[in-house]
């Protein structure tokens, strides 16, 4: 969302000892995050409205009615929702420094299991628009920055109302116009490859439009640098110029974007694998959320945090690599 | 969403890429909007509500500008009548999501090592769950109603912004000026009220009318997953939800709706950005 | 407003347009049309769309039913006229009394883990089911079940404390499989939620949650019910069951060939269907129809007169076919549905579109003031009522559409009705359950006979509460009838006094009926002998086949 913050990148390191000491630093304050994080989700599920017994009860008969103390007495004895609220916290902790994430109250299996299982299709959907926004916008870019001002501006347009596209919207149309119209994808996107193009580009499309934003302004600043000029003097044709020289020098804002990305496409999953019919950790969640089915969001929501943290340090590593100043420093 | 406001976004648009017309259908949006708002009985043709049974799912035409629903309302009227509630939802959210962002934002920067420490670390809890999914649980907590979508969305949003107000804040503390006035003297309260309260909050401007964009998908978002306004309300959001069944014979229930909120998020994009280039052209 | 968009959106608006041109008149059908030379092919996989995921295979709602009836075998089934015919139970019989039931059960039947078929599984399942097993079993048998015991190993006696005579036609809805007693006692919870261990057509093979089950094909099946096509194992290998929420979806990934049956067809997509060549079957579903009930312990509606006026004072019939497109079909009686036995069609007919007649009544009740909006007032409190629906749960869109109808008519006589959409995890949590939160409930309950009419208006007492009757004011006589028909054992004094029940309903309004609920499916024409159960609609896939 916002580029890492000056003190980081003002303490590149300089020597093994200091890296060390920074990784550890940055290690803590992840442990510290991703602990808020689940102390939120466990709040967050426990303040729900109703009463939880009630809820597994209904939620397994499929009606909508009030329960007699004896139902509740057995459920409640079931799943240990008669403890003190700070005892299941603890347990809760206790069980996630374990591995262990609980049982979902609707499918009786371990949520660690449940996770497992629909992860891969949702991380391969995120990496793969990610993958995809990053081709478009260089694409797009490349071909509209800094050209004539109708041209310049006709990219500028397209990448703000693509940034500006709503995912649910988008994924609607997709499927109306590619699947449902023309019939070149299937309607039910499953966990076919085939079925993996249109939920990827509903994704892609706003990140690539987000990410076009930020580097069109660095690209047409970097096409007036000297290096520019003085690569043209030397011969270099213009196409190749932006490739290998503007651009190298423009796309630090859009690798900060793509870990901001990854969390903004596992979000969007939710929606998306909705639209598609796609399965994976969105589904999951939305379901769950519905059914107040505690273990399972909670689990989900450690496990988003968590991938979002890595993806952020991994993007702090990718600055320092691509950004040849900081490596000098 | 608020990515738009990356340090190299258009916080900081080097070049102008000014296109006129862009600002001219900004505007002309946004009051044809405001219109909508105060007086939807002046542009709209027929009741939000009224039903003709014998005329459903008719297509776009003279009679009926954006077609009509399952019931046969008219889907361009309930577009004008929604208007007002989508934007308060938009703009609710952006008040709540502005002010929590202002309050984390100046603690952070401002206080002292331990209550900056703390208020970091929220910031960077709340910030490590996705939008939809913080706004999510608090629908799930509070239920569904227009309070909730407006908190639901408010609170999403706000620790992308607390970190934009954090960073002008800090980047204000440590400009130039800044240790100038502290070398020259002046007091803590001087130097706040007269350089970094109004450095810091320049560019909310530009944020207040980017976000209302965004809170308006973000809420329609929620819509969308069932867990937004209740039907019949005309709010965009539900209306695009509610069409989303006749698809396949009825595109206009959902496409138009769409290109309404879209249109909306763009001009007030639009207008944001120029916003930020007046104020820097000012600031020059 | 603009007409379209802002001058900001000219590429966008194009490409849209350009592509909405292109999408047309819609899909175009992958199926093969009208095929007379179709041959049989055994084997193959039926991709089958359903709406609703469960939690468990086995349970208490009619979405496990449907599964469970896949994998389950009953002790007898339901026949298309209604008649009780054998399944896992070759003959019964009833002591004179009227309180001892004898099952014979076929002979060399066994579960898919091995273990036989006998009476003291069947007669442990009774138990299970009534100890919390399944819900909805428990609420049909509790207050007449006694006991079950294994005669000898072919015959189950059924001890009854009161007679109730359609207790065959009950054990046919899918909430009574008989499931493996060594898998019911050595199993986990999980594995038997998951994975339920029976006699039937096909075996639960894996579940992706979210996404699907895989049911394949019990090779030894030797227990079809009479009322099959065929006896024996199915034709084909599996059963992909698939979860598709979205009901457009799920049409349109038939008609592009994606799959070869859907449940739940949107009434939208009915003629379209049709006039693809697909096989459309629906199924008005007996029991509780989708149905309004009066809250009646508090006003406005503890006065009858504003209840009836609130009857009056709607065009159910015009709001249902127009959203209903011909599909869904208008039901005025507010006790059960149009194909349930003993089905009163006075009660049904007890009220139509007189807004004349709702002014009137309204104005005779008080209710003659007006506030600023046109809502009538009295003593300055508006007309206002609650009405809130289980979205996309208990109600579909289609139904909340009705409801919206529903709400602007009543608006025409001077009622404000508040609909209030209840997402699924509130509303089985408990919201708007309680007599304090709404005037008016709407929904539906499957049931076989009429006795639905003593699971909703049973009186609730201190001792033994039922919090399905949506009235929340006992009525004594109401149930004094209902239980009189419960135990008649002539049917045909069974079905008057029913009608009686019904009529008792209309005549108090203490419930309107809006619409039967259906079961409907879609089947492309490459499928073959899928025919829809007549205890609650589900599909059947045991006599299924493939056509070349």
């Amino acid at each position: 969302m916002s580029a890492p913050s000056a003190q980081s990148l003002g303490a590149a390191p300089r020597s093994g000892a200091r890296l060390a000491r920074l990784a550890g630093g940055k290690l803590v304050n992840a442990v510290v995050v991703l602990l808020g994080a689940a102390t939120t989700a466990f709040v967050a599920q426990a303040s729900l409205p109703g009463d939880r017994a009630t809820v597994i009860l209904n939620i397994r008969a499929g009606q909508a009615i009030r329960r007699t103390a004896a139902e509740l007495a057995q459920i409640n004895a079931e799943y240990g929702l008669n403890h003190p609220l700070i005892v299941q916290y603890f347990d809760y902790i206790r069980g996630l420094v374990t591995g262990n994430l609980g049982v979902s109250y609707q499918q009786y299996r371990p949520v660690a299991q449940i996770i497992a299982e629909q992860m891969g299709p949702t991380i391969v959907l995120s990496l793969t628009a990610i993958a995809l926004s990053w081709v478009i916008m260089i694409l797009w870019v490349t071909l509209t920055a800094g050209r004539s001002a109708r041209v310049s501006a006709l990219g500028s347009v397209v990448d703000t109302t693509a940034a500006g596209l709503p995912q649910y919207w988008l994924g609607i149309i997709l499927l109306l116009v590619f699947a449902l119209g023309l019939g070149w994808f299937p309607v039910i996107s499953g966990n076919s490859i085939a079925g993996l193009l249109l939920p990827a580009l509903t994704l892609a499309i706003p990140l690539a439009g987000f990410m076009g934003q930020a580097t069109r302004a660095e690209f047409e600043n970097s096409l007036e640098q000297p290096f520019v000029i003085s690569a043209r003097m030397r011969g270099m044709g213009d196409f190749e110029v932006r490739l290998r020289h503007v651009l190298r020098h423009s796309i630090l804002p859009a690798v900060t974007l793509s870990g901001w990305g990854l969390g903004a496409t596992l979000s969007g999953a939710v929606v998306v694998e909705t639209v598609f019919s796609r399965s994976g950790i969105g589904q999951v969640l939305v379901t769950a959320v519905n059914s107040q089915d505690l273990p399972v969001v909670t689990g989900i929501v450690i496990l988003i945090a968590t991938l979002y943290v890595v993806a952020n340090v991994l993007v702090d590593i990718a600055y320092v690599l691509i950004d040849p100043r900081l490596k000098a420093q | 969403m608020t990515s738009l406001l990356t340090h190299n976004g258009i916080l900081s648009p080097r070049r102008v890429t000014a296109v006129p017309l862009g600002l001219i259908a900004s505007v002309a949006t946004v009051v044809l909007f405001a219109i909508a708002v105060a007086s939807p009985g002046l542009i709209a043709t027929h009741g939000p509500f009224a039903l003709h049974l014998q005329e459903s799912l008719h297509a776009p035409s003279l009679t009926y500008w954006f077609g009509t629903d399952e019931s046969g309302r008219d889907l361009y009227s309930r577009v004008v009548y929604g208007t007002s509630q989508s934007l308060l939802i938009g703009l609710g959210a952006t008040g709540v999501s502005l002010s929590l962002a202002v309050l984390l934002g100046s603690i952070a920067a401002l206080s002292n090592r331990f209550a900056a420490g703390v208020v970091n670390r929220v910031i960077e809890v709340l910030f490590s769950f996705p939008t939809l999914l913080l706004a999510l649980l608090l629908v799930a907590i509070l239920g569904p109603s227009i309070l909730t979508q407006i908190f639901a969305v408010g609170i999403g949003t706000a620790p992308g912004y607390a970190r934009i107000i954090r960073g002008q804040i800090l980047s204000a503390k440590n400009s130039g000026y800044v240790e100038a006035a502290i070398s020259l003297g002046h007091s803590r309260p001087r130097i706040l009220r007269q350089h970094i309260i109004p450095n810091a909050l320049r560019p909310l401007v530009a944020i207040i009318a980017l976000s209302v964009g965004q809170s308006i998908v973000w809420a329609s978002s929620l819509s969308f997953l069932g867990l937004g306004v209740a039907p019949p309300s005309p709010e965009w959001g539900a209306l695009l939800d509610s069409g989303r069944a006749y698809i396949t014979q009825a595109w206009w229930l959902t496409v138009i709706p769409g290109l309404v909120i879209v249109a909306l998020a763009l001009a007030a994009t639009t207008l944001g950005k120029y916003i930020q280039k007046a104020l820097e052209r000012g600031e020059r | 407003m603009p007409k379209k968009t802002s001058a900001l959106l000219p590429t966008l608006a194009l490409a849209l347009g350009a592509a909405l041109a292109l999408t047309g008149c819609g899909a175009g059908t992958a199926a093969p049309a009208g095929n007379a030379a179709a041959t049989k092919v055994l084997g193959g996989t039926i991709q089958y769309a359903h709406q609703q995921e469960p939690s468990c295979v086995f349970g208490g709602w009619i979405e496990q039913a449907y599964l469970s009836y896949q994998v389950l075998d009953n002790l007898v089934s339901l026949d298309s006229n209604h008649k009780v015919v054998p399944w896992l139970a070759d003959s019964w019989s009833t002591s004179a009394d009227g309180l001892t039931w004898r099952f014979t059960l076929k002979k060399g039947v066994t579960f898919t883990d091995g273990t036989p078929v006998d009476a003291a599984a069947v007669a442990y399942n009774f138990d299970y089911w009534l100890k919390g097993g399944n819900s909805t079993a428990q609420v049909w048998l509790a207050g007449y079940y006694k006991s079950a015991q294994a005669v000898d190993s072919q015959t189950l006696q059924i001890t009854l404390s009161a007679p109730y005579p359609r207790l065959a036609d009950t054990l046919t809805q899918g909430y009574f499989g008989i499931q493996s007693q060594h898998a019911l006692t050595t199993r986990t919870a999980a594995q038997n939620c998951e994975a339920p261990i029976g006699s039937g057509a096909f075996i639960v093979k894996k579940w992706n949650r979210g996404q699907n089950i895989l049911l394949t094909r019990n090779t030894n099946y030797a227990s079809a019910p009479a009322n099959a096509k065929h006896s024996g194992a199915p034709y084909v290998n599996a059963i992909d069951w698939k979860f598709v929420p979205d009901a457009t979806t799920r049409a349109a990934a038939l008609k592009s060939g994606q799959v070869d049956a859907i449940y739940d067809v949107p009434s939208i997509e009915w003629s379209t269907l049709k006039s693809g060549g697909f096989q459309l079957d629906r199924y008005v579903t007996p029991g509780r129809p989708q149905q309004l009930t009066f809250n009646l312990s508090r006003a406005p509606f503890n006065d009858e007169n504003v209840r009836k006026a609130f009857a009056y004072s709607l065009d159910r019939k015009a709001i249902v076919q127009t959203i209903g497109r011909g599909v869904i079909p208008f039901e005025g009686n507010g006790g059960v549905s149009r194909t349930t036995p003993g089905y009163s069609t006075a009660a049904a007919g007890a009220y139509t579109s007189d807004p004349a007649k709702a002014e009137a009544l309204l104005d005779a009740a008080g209710w003659t003031g007006r506030d600023k909006d046109g809502y009538r007032t009295k003593g300055g409190t508006t007309l206002e009522v609650v009405l809130p629906y289980g979205a996309g749960s208990i109600i579909n869109a289609d139904g909340a559409a009705i409801l919206q109808g529903i709400q602007e008519q009543a608006k025409g006589v001077g009622f404000k009705v508040r609909l209030v959409p209840v997402p699924q995890s509130e509303l089985f949590a408990g919201a708007y359950a309680k007599p304090t939160e709404k005037d008016l409930s709407v929904g539906y309950w499957t049931a076989v006979t009429s006795g639905i009419l003593y699971v909703n208006w049973k009186q609730s007492t201190a001792a033994a509460p039922n919090y399905n009757n949506a009235a929340f004011v006992n009525q004594p006589e109401l149930e004094k009838i209902i239980l009189a028909a419960n135990s008649e054992s002539d049917v045909a004094k069974q079905n008057a006094l029913y009608e009686q029940a019904q009529q008792y309903i209309a005549d108090h309004a203490l419930a309107i009926g809006v619409y039967d609920r259906l079961s409907t499916l879609a089947v492309s024409p490459r499928l073959k002998g899928v025919w829809q159960e007549n205890a609650q609609g589900g599909p059947v896939f045991d006599d299924a086949y493939f056509v070349k």
